[in-house]
């Protein structure tokens, strides 16, 4: 598959293809909690110069399509959530396949402060979920360490005019001037994209939030810290049902956290949770109303050859998803993915190795705390293609039929838009070829922890810090 | 030899990490401490598997931690640098040891294989942000006789990372390696113990010959905490012997 790179979240007004790809920094609309903003984003936001150093608070954390791939949703360090919108192919450009421009951005999480433990709590979005639609608006949950909020997205692009008691700017008439009525017009306005909280899910966790999934059965979600996963109802605020709890009785003992989980696509009882010591476990919620006894555990004995004092780190699963069949998952540990069969316990079905050069390595990304890196991982929508990432802003995709694989890298200087991303090679010694890179040029400081795959489609979301790419197949859009 | 400086390396560099933890935004990251405390473990136990391993050396006591107030049978007076603390038990409820407490240095002397005492100190006892010392990690350390500690906040039911490293560490200690292993193991173990109270109970089963000390209860329970105090059962008391061997591993703390 070639990819070419489409179109990057740029905060020019629309009309403009192309440039620069970086994501848009907006201190401007920074604070607001409910945002208003127009799908062609206001031309006062200050364009970032090549320059620019990476700040902080733009770091990307998560990326997440929503279930028809129209919107793609991005959260931040600084607690901001910003939502690109496709826009519809154009007749006119047959190659134009929709880009996606900004759609609205607003303040999801605030920093706050827990007094009693003396501990700040960090805004950055940990995860985003959106909820399958159910009428014209639009819903995704976002969460930091602590809070999850349902945020409704609607649009607004008419407005009643010709008010008999209020004037144009709201203000209350004289009385004795109303001469007559009128019955008021809905006249078309600019398009306004409206995002109001809907739902705050606050106090359900002690420890620090790092999965949610919505059930399949669009009333409930699940939401998982390392010790502990919530069920919550989507209406209800006040409450939630715990249904795992790791935590030991003596802190003494423990030995391994969550790391992440999932309710299965299809069947709403499932669920499945990774753990730090590199197990997964599928749990039945009709089997007992605490599922602490999993239903199926997934674990590969570990290789005793590759032992190391680092082994327990790089086998702690940092990501897990389901495949769109249901039949797999896919988990990302440090240096490889896997593909489990549901159907069988005792080992993967297919194991990748993303980056196997970094197995000599382990001593120093440790101490550069690199080891603790968690990436995630991605379906195609077809299920035959995996996705995760690496280092040096590369990431990696795996064709699971062919058993080809391929490693490209997401910069703005290897790609211009619409240009054909090439396949890049790390070596490890022995022959190298042009263009190759050595694993010791290898820049540890970009990685692409997060990735999303289009539902339905070959067009993919690259986060490289604080730099969103999206690229898209350049043969067709269609899936295959 | 060679992993033997490895796994001393290592468990420097975990004991920088958990240090730097402590004052991170957002509060310890439990998963990442976690790791980092099995890491300090494994090279822990490499390091003192090693054949070859220096006698350790008695270590000064300029980090040497004040005996946990409290604490019976520490004899006052004992270290040089801090102030003996109270025998008063009583006292551990009320006032503080002046000094010599929490706030203090807790120098915890990360004697043994600092593995433990610093994987302890990872959790990065955030109430106790003023902790900090050369030794940084120690001071962290949620002293089992510090009675406030160990009270409301510290068991954490916010999930104080805090104990978690520690008891992850110490709950399986390594079996004491043989023969000439055995004097420093002892050593460290002892201090470790006194770093860490009670926990260590199941290490005192390993000691050989008679190091062991009887629990020192009382003080511990500070009956305020009742699942701390079933959790800890008791307070070990290490004598001075002890303390003076603390082990080369301070040369790993004091760089931090």
């Amino acid at each position: 598959m070639e990819l070419h790179r489409r179109c990057e979240s740029n905060p020019k007004p629309s009309g403009e293809t192309g440039g620069s790809s970086l994501f848009p920094k907006r201190p401007g609309i920074a604070r607001a909690a409910a945002m208003q903003a127009s799908p062609q984003c206001p031309t006062n936001l200050p364009q970032p110069s090549s320059e620019e150093v990476t700040s902080g608070a733009d770091i990307i954390s998560t990326v997440e399509f929503n279930h028809t791939g129209e919107l793609l949703a991005t959260g931040d360090k600084g607690g901001r959530v910003v939502i690109f919108q496709r826009e519809p192919e154009s007749k006119n450009e047959p190659y134009n396949q929709g880009e996606y421009n900004v759609y609205s951005t607003f303040q999801s999480h605030e920093p706050e402060f827990d007094y009693l433990k003396s501990l700040e709590i960090e805004e950055k979005i940990n995860k985003i979920k959106w909820l399958p639609q159910q009428n014209a608006a639009h819903s995704l949950l976002s969460t930091n360490d602590k809070t999850i909020k349902l945020w409704k997205i609607t649009e607004r692009d008419k407005r009643p005019e010709g008010y008999n008691l209020k004037d144009e700017e709201g203000k209350l008439k004289d009385l004795s001037t109303v001469t007559s009525l009128q019955v008021p017009v809905l006249k078309p306005m600019d398009l306004m994209v409206e995002v109001t909280p809907r739902r705050i899910f606050a106090n359900g966790h002690t420890y620090h939030v790092n999965s949610i999934s919505v059930n399949s059965d669009c009333e409930t979600y699940m939401s998982a810290d390392d010790l502990r996963i919530n069920l919550w109802h989507l209406a209800i605020t006040d409450r939630s049902f715990n249904i795992v709890d790791i935590k030991p009785a003596n802190m003494e003992d423990l030995t391994e956290v969550i790391t992440a989980s999932e309710f299965h696509p299809h069947h709403c009882n499932l669920f499945v949770y990774s753990s730090s010591k590199g197990s997964l476990r599928l749990c039945d919620m009709r089997a007992s109303a605490l599922c602490d006894k999993h239903s199926k555990l997934y674990e590969e004995p570990e290789d005793p050859s590759n032992r190391s004092f680092f082994s327990e780190i790089i086998s702690s699963v940092s990501d897990v998803k389901f495949s769109h069949s249901g039949r797999y998952m896919l988990t990302r540990d440090y240096l490889t993915v896997k593909v489990w069969d549901l159907n069988m316990e005792t080992k993967p079905v297919e194991t990748y190795q993303v980056h196997d050069y970094l197995r000599s390595k382990l001593c120093s990304l440790y101490e550069n705390d690199c080891i603790f890196d968690k990436f995630e991982c991605a379906w195609n929508g077809s299920d035959s293609v995996i996705m995760t990432g690496a280092y040096n802003n590369f990431f990696r995709m795996f064709d699971r039929n062919t058993k080809r694989d391929v490693t490209l890298e997401a910069s703005r200087e290897s790609s211009k838009p619409r240009a054909v991303l090439k396949p890049r090679r790390v070596c490890v010694g022995g022959k190298r070829r042009k263009d190759d890179i050595s694993v010791d040029s290898l820049d540890f400081t970009k990685k692409i922890l997060h990735t999303a795959w289009h539902p339905t489609e070959n067009i993919i979301a690259i986060a490289a810090t604080n730099n969103l790419y999206i690229f898209q197949d350049k043969v067709n859009s269609e899936m295959h | 030899m060679e992993f033997k400086l490895e796994a001393h390396r290592i468990v420097s560099i975990s004991l920088g990490k958990i240090y730097s933890a402590r004052g991170q935004r957002g509060g310890l990251k439990l998963h990442k401490n976690l790791l980092v405390s099995l890491v300090l473990r494994s090279a822990r136990q490499v390091y003192l598997s090693e054949p070859g391993c220096p006698p350790e050396p008695a270590c000064g006591p300029p980090e040497e931690e004040p005996p946990p107030p409290g604490t019976a049978a520490w004899p006052a007076g004992e270290e040089t640098t801090i102030p003996p603390p109270p025998q008063d038990e009583a006292a551990r409820g009320g006032p503080r040891v002046p000094g010599a407490e929490c706030q203090g240095p807790r120098p915890r002397r990360c004697c043994c294989g600092c593995s433990c005492c610093c994987a302890a100190a990872a959790g990065g006892e955030e109430n106790r942000p003023d902790c900090a010392t050369a030794t940084g990690v120690a001071a962290t350390l949620p002293p089992p006789h510090c009675p406030r500690k160990r009270s409301a906040g510290e068991r954490v039911q916010a999930g104080s990372p805090v104990k978690k490293p520690r008891r992850e560490v110490e709950e399986e200690p390594p079996p004491p390696p043989p023969d000439e292993q055995e004097d420093m193991e002892t050593g460290n173990v002892a201090s470790l113990i006194s770093i860490f109270g009670s926990s260590f109970s199941g290490l005192l089963s390993k000691e050989p010959k008679g190091r062991r000390r009887p629990p020192l209860d009382g003080g511990e329970s500070v009956a305020a905490t009742s699942a701390e105090a079933a959790a800890e059962p008791g307070q070990i008391c290490c004598d001075e012997p002890v303390l003076r061997t603390l082990n080369p591993w301070s040369t790993a703390i004091v760089a931090f």
